[in-house]
């Protein structure tokens, strides 16, 4: 199944669906009459935002494995899982200023999603900066697993949060069914690169894992 | 459950103990609170007077840092002489040894609180007579969900021996939402004069309940001598 995800046939597939969906934005979809095509980011933004919110809990999920097995190859998991999460809330982040730049006239406000993006942004980019602070693989592991359960059960808190602060973001979009059609295909593209980087990353990390185990052995022989 | 109790008092009396001795961590977090007070006030221009967001604000930040700092210390403590390794070899549970380290985080902080609080609200002119409990209910709630999650990184990161930024690092993200919470509460109480609700209680006591239950569930799985 990874060599699948990680492989050139599946590639193919996930960039093929992806131009399909670009050339659909292009050709077929309706330019949105009150923020022009400016909009059409907002076809990027909620699938990634959703993705994101997944590859979040695919970080608990493999942090909880790892405190209960203690395998590596949950860490890796949930190493794989946070980059595409930060990746995917930076996408979020930069759509969403690049919407309010033109909606609002800036690039930044404190309404409560734009800081949601922000503050998740930050508590994945933190569990990255922790696992390179951290030499000893052992200890890494475990703290960035303790980090990887508490991020998440923080994210519900973030939302709450945030809803406290005043609001200028739309509640509701209203989309044609055309546009509701471009953005059900833009889920398919978003969701199969998410998973082909998530099996791609972990790959790598248990090729890392490996080499390094290896050479630690290695060294104790010699 | 009385003895559960009897030990946490045990191990929060030893902690408060040591502190009383060698008064080390209170004095250095008071002295820092009192600066960033100091600093922020003067950075905010000096001489005006300093809305009450900004007050609220200038405090969470001194209660932050200087709480960073007891977590550490109180931690550190532990690591000293391999007396974490004894502690663990006593036939406590490993929870109890959560409780008591994040007693004695609150009762420090607090300490912290009763020092800075009155110097911020005489050096910005900070009404608090409009609703004094309310402010204290918010800091104390806001304190004990800080408290929480800084006890169980400060276990976490004191075995790292990787301390100072890094355990600011982990926990300032972490503690975002119950700050952001707090500051806009007080901003009510404070800015705009309403009341505390139930329903601002409430939603800092679910932010409390969430992480004392998950930092008193996973703090047995990372605690190592």
């Amino acid at each position: 199944m990874l060599d699948w995800i990680c492989g050139k046939t599946y590639w193919t597939v996930a960039l093929a669906a992806l131009a399909g969906a670009v050339a659909m934005l292009m050709a077929y979809t309706p330019v949105e009459a009150t923020m022009g095509p400016i909009q059409k980011v907002f076809y990027v933004h909620l699938p990634s935002a959703i993705n994101a919110f997944f590859a979040c809990l695919l970080v608990c999920v493999a942090s909880v494995g790892y405190l209960a097995q203690r395998k590596t190859a949950w860490d890796d998991l949930a190493t794989a899982g946070a980059k595409v999460a930060v990746v995917l809330c930076t996408v979020v982040l930069l759509s969403g200023m690049v919407w309010g730049r033109y909606a609002w006239g800036k690039w930044w406000t404190w309404s409560p999603r734009l800081t949601f993006s922000l503050l998740l942004w930050l508590l994945y980019a933190v569990y990255l900066i922790i696992r390179s602070s951290i030499e000893s693989p052992r200890q890494r592991a475990t703290v960035a697993a303790v980090y990887g359960i508490v991020a998440f059960l923080d994210v519900p808190l973030v939302w709450l949060s945030v809803r406290l602060m005043p609001d200028i973001h739309p509640t509701s979009v209203t989309l044609a069914p055309p546009m509701k059609l471009t953005l059900g295909v833009w889920f398919l593209p978003v969701t199969l690169i998410v998973i082909g980087s998530v099996g791609w990353l972990y790959r790598s990390g248990r090729r890392r894992t490996q080499r390094r185990r290896m050479l630690q052995s290695q060294g104790e022989a010699g | 459950m009385m003895r559960a109790i009897r030990t946490i008092l045990l191990l929060a009396g030893k902690d408060l103990r040591i502190e009383a001795r060698s008064r080390q961590t209170l004095a250095l977090v008071i002295v820092l609170g009192l600066l960033i007070v100091v600093v922020l006030g003067l950075g905010l221009a000096a001489g005006q007077k300093t809305s009450p967001t900004a007050a609220t604000a200038i405090l969470w930040v001194a209660y932050l840092f200087g709480g960073v700092l007891c977590f550490e210390k109180t931690m550190g403590v532990e690591r000293q002489d391999a007396a974490l390794g004894a502690l663990l070899l006593a036939p406590v549970d490993r929870g109890l040894i959560y409780v008591a380290k994040l007693v004695t985080n609150l009762v420090l902080m607090l300490g912290l609180a009763a020092v800075v609080t009155p110097a911020a609200v005489v050096l910005f002119d900070f009404d608090l007579s409009a609703n004094p409990a309310g402010f204290f209910t918010v800091t104390l709630m806001g304190m004990v969900g800080f408290a929480a999650i800084g006890t169980l990184f400060s276990a976490v990161v004191s075995s790292t021996r990787l301390q100072g930024g890094l355990l600011a690092m982990v926990v300032f993200p972490l503690c975002l939402p119950l700050v952001v919470s707090s500051t806009q509460i007080m901003i009510r109480l404070f800015g705009e004069a309403r009341p505390l609700t139930a329903h601002d209680v409430g939603l800092l006591g679910a932010f409390d309940a969430v992480y004392l239950v998950s930092s008193w569930l996973t703090f047995e799985k990372i605690l190592e001598p």
